[in-house]
């Protein structure tokens, strides 16, 4: 596999979690098989499946036609008959392509029949790369909500491969949301060969008192990179699942702390902050010292120049000013 | 208009003329039945029969080996039985009951029994060929000599998905069957009005290079043959396979529509061709006895009642139990501790 950095031999990136995640699986379990576009002798718009044909072969490295809701429905006929398929679609934007599949068939079929549909689809979700408004979009919120489907959004090294790993275990189909922006910048330490990170649970990234940062994704480092310009006792809740919900880590969470500022970069009445807000007015209200605070984009699709695109997304300044502001009210 | 007997079609013996006999006749006694029970508001929702279409859905089924899968969809009730659903199941379904396939979930014919090897019917045309796809996908990974057949009506071809999933087939290779239901309609939408090219066979060869005949859908032996030797083409390593089953709808689209848009003329032209009386006609002039048949049909009629009887019996779905079942693994059984 071709070297992604040149970083300490025990660190690697984001995207090589992301190919180590998908080999392990392939060693241990012989049901799993990939498919998409471009991802054998290319290795994937991103590199997220090089050498995995050369390895696997292509019974197991499927490339496919451009016809996502094809293969995604093929994917779904697959998981019926036992197999475990890993979709790539080329850019999260593209799910709009086989949101038909997944909605209406991956996502209702257990509820339906009992017949579980084993289906993990990943997207490189995100901008951060001008990528503009077809290619940088955060569509998970389309999902939030959907009884049947489980949305994970990594935002570290370790759980872009233990969250992947746990998809791919898991009965239900999954949508893994890879931060493109992260795949070749966040580099860590290797996670160990078969680690899981168990689904639909949030996690403390940041013990603090004083206020509680509940983001996902992209906006994990960036919550950390702000708390610690400020020097502030604010803690950082990762929820790497965003469907369902870990509701009782965001109410531990506000217990301790009594405030919170939401950030994603979906834009703001998307993504999974407004059912986190819904989730605090209703159920945490008497918690609260302040409203709750919420820093997103606008509602616009993502724009391309840069001076748009980076006044559009959630930074580690933008971020500092929000926190600032909730811990001064 | 006297009936023409179905065509003698040798290579269909006389055991397998008597069980498309017997799935033609399961599904029109039943639709009758479902019908009434409808128009009596014992029903609820909505009610879509294949009146017309039996021979069609007979054949699948039976064409069908036992490790074989199939995804139906609404006007094939008698490939459900020939998997081995019963009639008390879909009865059940229909009335909305706890022990339904669905759990009353899902009515009318919009359920399967995965465990038989029949995916549950969804409404959006042309998803279930791919997942058709992936299901015969999943047997030519693994090198098993197993085949997945879906349906098609005219509507589904002007569907992207389904030409998507024809595509794939193709690509892949892969051990499925497509059966073409050319009942003429989409809801009230002839076929003229949904594409140019009505030959829906030379669409599926030219487009696709996936071979198809054309057969004659009301003429049950005949359409049993078709599918039966696209199966075993399917099975032997012959890539994708398919079949034009020319019907006519009978009813309307559900039992809310009269079909008053259907020219006579066209109603004329079938009005001697009922896939029923015509597969009848055949086992008489195979010699089969009056009394036989009889036997045979109140067989099935007992069949039918027994089932719906047995369907009334079973309870309502308890509204404690809504929101079981919506992952395989909830949420709470994936927290590791």
């Amino acid at each position: 596999m071709p070297p992604d950095h040149a970083g300490a031999a025990d660190e690697i990136t984001y995207l090589e979690a992301v190919r180590s995640a998908l080999a392990d699986a392939m060693r241990d379990d012989e049901r799993v098989f990939l498919l998409g576009e471009d991802i054998g002798a290319f290795g994937g718009a991103f590199g997220a499946t090089a050498g995995l044909l050369d390895e696997f072969g292509d019974a197991r490295v499927l490339d496919t036609p451009v016809a996502e809701e094809g293969f995604v429905g093929a994917a779904i006929g697959a998981a019926w008959m036992g197999e475990r398929p890993v979709v790539e679609l080329q850019f999260a934007d593209f799910v709009t392509c086989p949101f038909d599949v997944i909605v209406t068939v991956a996502a209702k079929t257990h509820w339906r029949s009992g017949q579980a549909i084993p289906l993990v689809i990943r997207m490189p979700t995100g901008g951060g790369i001008r990528g503009g408004p077809f290619h940088a979009g955060s569509p998970e919120g389309w999902f939030v909500g959907q009884p049947g489907l489980k949305v994970v959004c990594p935002g570290t090294v370790q759980d872009a491969y233990g969250l992947l790993r746990a998809a791919i275990d898991d009965p239900d189909p999954v949508l893994v949301f890879e931060h493109k922006g992260l795949y070749r910048r966040l580099v860590g330490p290797r996670p160990a060969a078969g680690a899981r990170t168990p689904l639909c649970t949030a996690a403390v990234v940041r013990e603090g008192s004083d206020a509680t940062v509940v983001t996902y994704g992209s906006g994990v480092a960036i919550a950390l990179a702000a708390v610690d310009r400020l020097g502030a006792d604010v803690e950082v809740l990762d929820l790497r699942t965003v469907w369902p919900l870990d509701r009782e880590a965001v109410l531990r969470s506000l217990e301790k702390t009594s405030r919170v500022l939401v950030q994603q970069e979906a834009a703001r009445s998307t993504g999974a902050a407004p059912h986190i807000l819904s989730l605090v007015s209703r159920e945490a209200f008497e918690l609260l010292d302040a409203p709750p605070a919420l820093h997103a984009p606008p509602d616009t699709p993502v724009p391309f120049a840069p001076e748009l695109e980076d006044a559009y997304l959630p930074s580690v300044d933008s971020t500092a000013t929000e926190l600032e502001r909730l811990l001064a009210y | 208009m006297p009936t023409e007997p179905c065509s003698d079609v040798l290579s269909v013996d006389a055991r397998a003329r008597v069980a498309l006999l017997r799935l033609v006749l399961l599904q029109r006694l039943f639709e009758e039945r479902g019908l009434a029970l409808y128009r009596q508001g014992r029903i609820a929702g909505s009610f879509y029969d294949g009146r017309g279409q039996e021979a069609v859905a007979a054949a699948a089924g039976l064409a069908l080996g036992p490790h074989d899968v199939v995804c139906p969809l609404n006007r094939e009730l008698a490939t459900h039985l020939a998997r081995g659903v019963t009639p008390a199941d879909a009865f059940r379904n229909f009335l909305g009951r706890a022990d339904s396939p669905t759990g009353g979930r899902d009515g009318n014919m919009h359920f399967g029994v995965p465990d038989l090897g029949v995916f549950p019917l969804v409404s959006m045309l042309g998803d279930l060929a791919s997942v058709t796809v992936g299901a015969a996908l999943a047997f030519r990974r693994r090198r098993e000599a197993r085949v997945a057949l879906t349906f098609l009506g005219e509507g589904a071809l002007s569907v992207g998905d389904t030409h998507e999933a024809l595509g794939l087939a193709g690509v892949w290779r892969v051990p499925a069957v497509f059966v073409l239901q050319r009942n003429q309609y989409s809801y009230s939408t002839p076929l003229a009005r949904q594409t140019v090219n009505t030959v829906l066979a030379e669409r599926i060869q030219g487009g696709w290079s996936i071979p198809c005949e054309t057969v004659d859908g009301t003429d049950a032996l005949l359409t049993y043959e078709a599918i039966k030797l696209a199966v075993e083409r399917a099975r032997s390593g012959g890539g994708p396979q398919a079949v034009e089953a020319v019907t006519l709808r009978i009813h309307g689209h559900a039992a809310h529509d009269d079909g008053r848009y259907v020219p006579q003329e066209l109603r004329d032209e079938y009005a001697g061709r009922d896939p029923v009386a015509r597969l009848l006609g055949r086992l008489v002039a195979d010699g089969v006895t009056a009394d036989e048949l009889d036997e045979l049909r109140a067989g099935v009629a007992a069949e039918i009642a027994a089932g719906l009887a047995e369907a009334e019996r079973s309870p309502p779905p308890d509204p404690a139990t809504l929101e079981q079942g919506v992952w395989a693994a909830p949420p709470r059984a994936t927290v590791v501790p």
